[in-house]
């Protein structure tokens, strides 16, 4: 089990010595149980820092903003960043270093090892509350453990877990400066890929009404987008809603703009934003399942970036975030690539 | 039924300039009869073709979407089929996956040798999409 | 941006087009086009008048981008860009809309063809809308070149390219160069000696100031481009220094290994350490690594102990040499259809049923047998041989769709040469038909005909097997209409022509294309017959098709010339539709620099750079690229997305 207060010790130390600028970790949120993210740069606020299975936020998004601050003010970091690092976590961060986005001498990994459990599913855990608000999770090895106004309730970890931690096949930050907590891998609660393995068994028009379904009701408002470590394109390819202009855009660009799809949220264009999201994130994503949790109409976005995931594992050999050294998915084949597709 | 004959399928085509479009020209030389339905955009490479060109093409209306290039090994950039072969595998499955049918995307090998390939490429191509009717499920719908 | 005045120019090809694409119609179709200013048809374009139309119209009319819709660009885009340049616009901004050989020529219906001409025409001018004038990028060119085979093409390409005052490195694969035409006795129809007539050229290679000779050396890498080549050669080691070696040939006689001696078609055997030929070049002796003991004096070092001038050297390594060159003449040669391949010929385990070539050294006064013809089982002179052409060629069902063009003549010079050998002797030879086109060899082919012991059979060969100690050849004569049993004391099949065993890895080390058949594709089948499909590569000899030997020593000579016009250009001007990168939108990811086939990406500073004298253009950057920062001059994502729309409008 993870004492809270070593990842509090080492971030307070590491600050106080000056040899991180700041520590990205988890602290208490205003809303009952749930943890937020924490962008700590005064020792003294270390003691803030928590880890329990509401720390839910993939934070190797704020070291893509904290690089796009950095450039925007044109500074260079004068220390490294450190980041407390779930396993997914940690694989977006070697994907983030695998392009180049940062340097690893830039970041300092606190790792922290899921050890067999994983976080809570809010939607999951709403009907067993019974209308009350938790103010507390733990993980006591088997079970989740919340603290209600009623008392404390325990619940089977396989009834309120998120269904990536169910799956997950690694839930351990291997790519780490340190690391809390022991490596369980192998403690799978559920298959790996076992939703998507369900959803494949339905035939195609099965298939197609159940998307048709989600895809008419996305608004297109790219919380997916912009809870996403992965998506930190400043302009992205097929929107052009949020062109940004930068001191090097010229009214040339400005015209040239690509408009593969057209603003309106209408089925049509959206298939083309999600797919062309899925696509791009094949052997990139880590499923840390950021943005399934953040739509706000619950478009099972996970199930196509597992459909990708699963591909690139079953058909390349590719595991997104195993390797800052290896080459991308897309960028790179195998002599014997499946190709009995082809005519 | 008589709708069903009546429907044309719109191909867009991707063509290697190497491989696949100096095959169809080759088709064209040879004069072997194939149907009118594939327009061939001209690409340098099949691995220039953004998997965004096949989704832009049937969000634009295509019925179909045909890759074409050269075999495997016989590249003209060394590589770039290969590349093509596994982007073309993922956006193939995504497809799939999402409920369109999978003969609407095809991806095929035709050298500058094969015109008659080439042709016939085309002809299954179209017999296949014939059944399939109008692809509706990824097309912008028509503004009111 | 201010708007195009594009120019649209609808060929007719005479009836080519017009007669299934209602050429009028596209016409006025483009004109409807928001960029396009001016359109016009013609019933030949690309003729002198409909060329100069062309320029007339683009000064006329204040053009500043054109588009003829014709036959593919494969043929006139040079022509009408051209012209372009001529009418004082930029090149880069004329482009061709393929109608004929896409459209016009395999659509009938009159409709369907002109709806779908008017598809690929709008989406070329919405393609040209965006295209921007460019000029050709100049390289620098290495006034070296590269000679890849030792045979007699190779050797012939070195020498024309080395006599023009450029120096060449010729790389061969084997211990001496010489090839194909070395192993042969005598060539038709003049029945001359081949090695007489190919030794002073080997020599002449070897002591030629501007040839670097690299024998027992294979090409393992090549990167750049026409004008620049950077070739990695393995150099094998022979475990013999050729200038200490005095070919006392005491080495031979104490060495304890007996391989099969390929250079004798395994007619015969030779040790571990050889000489392909008493005529090799270079004359040295080879250890044949594979076949020694160890390499080691411990093991055997018998060879090294008896070597006087001391030319053994056990320590010898494998030496990478780097070359930089402009130009590269690729002539690998061939080799025989695997008798394996051929079941009812014996498959290759009939005795005495030997190939073309082991007849060769049969016949040859350095072969196996020191010139007599004397079968290999018994070494008694065959009385009754059958010659059999057409072996594996000619049947696409079930070996090589081709004719290998040479045994037609080669089995009427083996018939001859067996009668010479063997005056009392029977010549049968089963064929198809005679193809003799070349100059004197109908009348050999007849001569050799008119020899009352050598009998020309109109036919196929079914079946051959072993029978009370002769060969039995079961086949029909077809003029005769009658089956024909011939109890024979010697085959000589007359197997297809392939291309070299190493062919499909030259091909693609170097880049360059193989045709359905496997020998290296020629970039047009008739106006480039040695150029390959990659610029600065040319093909000549049997690599490229089955061919004699003028034929080859002419194509070894075109080569030679086409590599000697490009060389004495200082400089070259390469296509300037490269990669480049959108610096805004880069993230430095590095994606590109992974996918490029050619290592023309590196990232500097955070951001993708394209070596522009790297890059080929191929696009893998632009589509691997998740941000659109990287893209094909005047082949653009943006075009490409005007155009996806053009085909759907």
């Amino acid at each position: 089990m993870i004492n809270v207060q070593d990842i509090r010790d080492t971030a307070r130390d590491m600050l106080t010595k000056g040899e991180v600028r700041a520590v990205i970790g988890y602290r208490r949120g205003s809303r009952g149980m749930l943890a937020e993210p924490a962008f700590i740069t005064d020792p003294a606020q270390a003691g803030d820092l928590v880890w329990d299975p509401t720390c839910f936020h993939n934070l190797s998004l704020y070291l893509v903003e904290d690089r796009k601050f950095l450039t925007h003010v044109r500074k260079t970091a004068n220390a490294p960043i450190a980041i407390v690092a779930k396993g997914c976590d940690a694989r977006s961060i070697v994907v983030l270093l695998q392009e180049h986005y940062f340097k690893r001498e830039d970041v300092y990994i606190i790792g922290v090892s899921c050890e067999g459990a994983g976080v809570v599913d809010e939607r999951k855990l709403a009907p067993h509350l019974n209308g009350f608000q938790a103010t507390n999770a733990a993980f006591d090895g088997d079970d989740f453990v919340f603290t209600t106004a009623e008392g404390e309730k325990c619940l089977p970890a396989r009834e309120v877990m998120a269904d990536r931690c169910l799956e997950c096949r690694i839930p351990f930050p291997k790519e780490h400066n340190i690391v809390f907590g022991e490596d369980k891998t192998g403690r799978q609660l559920a298959e790996p890929f076992a939703a998507l393995t369900r959803f494949e068994t339905q035939g195609t028009a099965e298939r197609w009404d159940f998307w048709s379904h989600h895809f008419d009701r996305c608004i297109r408002c790219f919380a997916c987008r912009s809870v996403c470590p992965m998506c930190y394109c400043d302009e992205c390819v097929v929107d052009s809603i949020t062109f940004p202009v930068t001191t090097e855009t010229t009214a040339e660009d400005k015209a040239n703009r690509i408009r593969w799809i057209e603003r309106s949220a209408v089925r049509s264009e959206n298939i083309t934003y999600l797919m062309t999201r899925a696509m791009h994130l094949a052997g990139r994503c880590t499923d840390c399942g950021e943005c399934e949790r953040a739509c706000p109409v619950n478009v099972p976005i996970r199930l196509l970036n597992n459909k990708m995931e699963r591909e690139a594992r079953e058909q390349f050999g590719f595991e997104p975030g195993a390797s800052i050294g290896g080459p991308s998915l897309v960028a790179s084949f195998l002599d014997n690539d499946p190709g009995q597709f082809i005519r | 039924m008589s709708e069903q004959q009546d429907y044309e399928p719109r191909i867009v085509a991707f063509l290697c300039k190497w491989c696949s479009s100096a095959g169809s020209d080759l088709a064209g030389v040879s004069r072997i009869q194939y149907p009118a339905n594939a327009t061939p955009i001209t690409v340098p490479c099949t691995g220039a073709i953004s998997p965004m060109y096949i989704l832009s093409a049937f969000n634009k209306g295509a019925d179909g979407v045909l890759v074409s290039g050269c075999h495997i090994g016989d590249c003209h950039y060394i590589e770039g089929n290969y590349l093509a072969r596994r982007k073309m595998h993922l956006i193939m499955q995504l497809i799939e996956f999402i409920g369109v049918e999978p003969n609407r995307f095809r991806m095929s090998w035709v050298s500058a040798a094969e015109g008659a390939k080439f042709a016939q490429v085309i002809t299954d191509f179209v017999d296949d999409l014939q059944p399939l009717g109008p692809q509706d499920k990824l097309k912008k719908a028509e503004r009111v | 941006m201010t708007k195009k005045r594009t120019g649209v120019f609808v060929c007719h090809c005479g009836t080519n087009i017009a007669a299934t694409v209602d050429v009028a119609k596209v016409a006025r179709e483009m004109a409807g086009e928001n960029t396009v200013a001016y359109t016009q048809e013609y019933v030949y374009m690309c003729s002198e008048p409909g060329q100069e139309s062309v320029v007339q119209a683009i000064k006329d009319n204040q053009l500043d981008s054109v588009v003829v819709t014709c036959c593919s660009p494969n043929l006139h885009e040079k022509t009408f860009r051209d012209n372009a340049q001529r009418a004082g616009i930029n090149n880069f901004t004329c482009e061709i809309a393929n109608i004929r050989e896409q459209c016009s020529w395999v659509h009938n219906d009159k409709a369907k063809g002109t709806e779908k001409a008017i598809k690929i025409s709008r989406s070329i001018v919405r393609r040209v809308n965006r295209n921007k004038p460019m000029d050709a990028i100049a390289v620098n060119v290495t006034r070296r070149a590269m000679v890849i085979g030792g045979g007699i093409a190779g050797i012939q390409a070195a020498l024309d390219i080395a006599n023009a005052g450029i120096e060449v490195t010729l790389v061969e694969k084997q211990a001496t160069i010489g090839g194909r035409m070395l192993q042969l006795s005598e060539t038709f129809p003049t029945l001359d000696c081949s090695q007489c007539v190919l030794s002073p050229k080997m020599v002449e290679v070897k002591r030629h100031p501007r040839v670097k000779l690299l024998t027992y050396s294979e090409v393992q890498e090549v990167t750049g481009s026409v004008g620049n080549f950077r070739v990695k050669i393995l150099k094998k080691p022979t475990y013999v220094d050729p200038d200490k070696c005095k070919l006392c040939d005491e080495c031979t006689v104490v060495c304890p290994v007996v391989v099969p001696n390929e250079y004798e078609l395994n007619l015969t055997a030779r040790r571990a350490i050889y000489i392909p030929y008493a005529q090799a070049i270079p004359a040295s002796f080879t250890l044949d690594e594979s076949a020694c003991l160890g390499l080691n004096p411990i093991v055997c070092g018998k060879c090294k102990d008896v070597c006087e001038a001391d030319a053994i050297n056990y320590d010898m390594r494998p030496e990478t040499i780097t070359e930089e060159v402009g130009a590269i003449v690729v002539a690998t040669g061939f080799d025989l259809y695997d008798q394996e391949n051929m079941p009812e010929m014996g498959g290759g385990k009939v005795e005495d049923v030997l190939d073309g070539l082991q007849f060769e050294r049969l016949c040859s006064a350095s072969g196996a047998t020191q010139g007599h013809v004397l079968r290999p089982s018994d070494h008694k002179e065959p009385k009754d041989v059958v010659f059999i052409q057409c072996v594996g060629s000619r049947d696409p069902a079930k070996h090589c769709a081709y004719c290998s063009k040479i045994c037609c003549m080669y089995t009427a010079k083996h018939a001859r040469l067996y009668k010479k050998h063997v005056p009392d002797g029977r010549a049968y030879v089963f064929y198809i038909d005679i193809r003799s086109g070349g100059k004197g060899y109908e009348e050999f082919v007849q001569r050799t005909m008119e020899d009352d012991d050598t009998l020309y059979l109109r036919g196929r060969v079914s079946r051959l097997y072993r029978h009370n100690g002769k060969i039995k050849v079961l086949g029909t004569d077809t003029l005769s209409g009658q089956n024909v049993e011939i109890d024979a004391d010697m085959v000589v099949l007359a197997l297809a022509m392939v291309p070299s065993k190493g062919t499909i890895d030259i091909a693609k080390t170097l880049k360059i294309g193989r045709d359905k058949d496997g020998f290296l594709a020629e970039a047009h089948p008739k106006l480039r017959p040695v150029e390959s499909v990659t610029g600065g590569i040319y093909l000549a000899g049997a690599a490229q098709a089955p061919k004699d030997i003028p034929e080859t020593v002419a194509q070894a000579g075109a080569a030679a010339s086409k590599v000697i016009a490009l060389l004495s250009q200082s400089t070259l001007s390469r296509s300037p539709l490269i990669a480049k990168v959108r610096r805004s939108h880069c993230t430095g990811c590095g994606m590109c620099v992974d996918a490029c086939p050619y290592t023309a990406i590196r990232l500097e500073g955070g951001k993708a750079v394209v070596n522009e004298a790297l890059c080929e253009g191929c696009g893998s950057c632009s589509a691997t690229c998740l941000r659109a920062a990287i893209d094909v001059k005047n082949v653009t994502q943006l075009q490409i997305h005007e155009m996806i729309e053009a085909c759907l409008a």
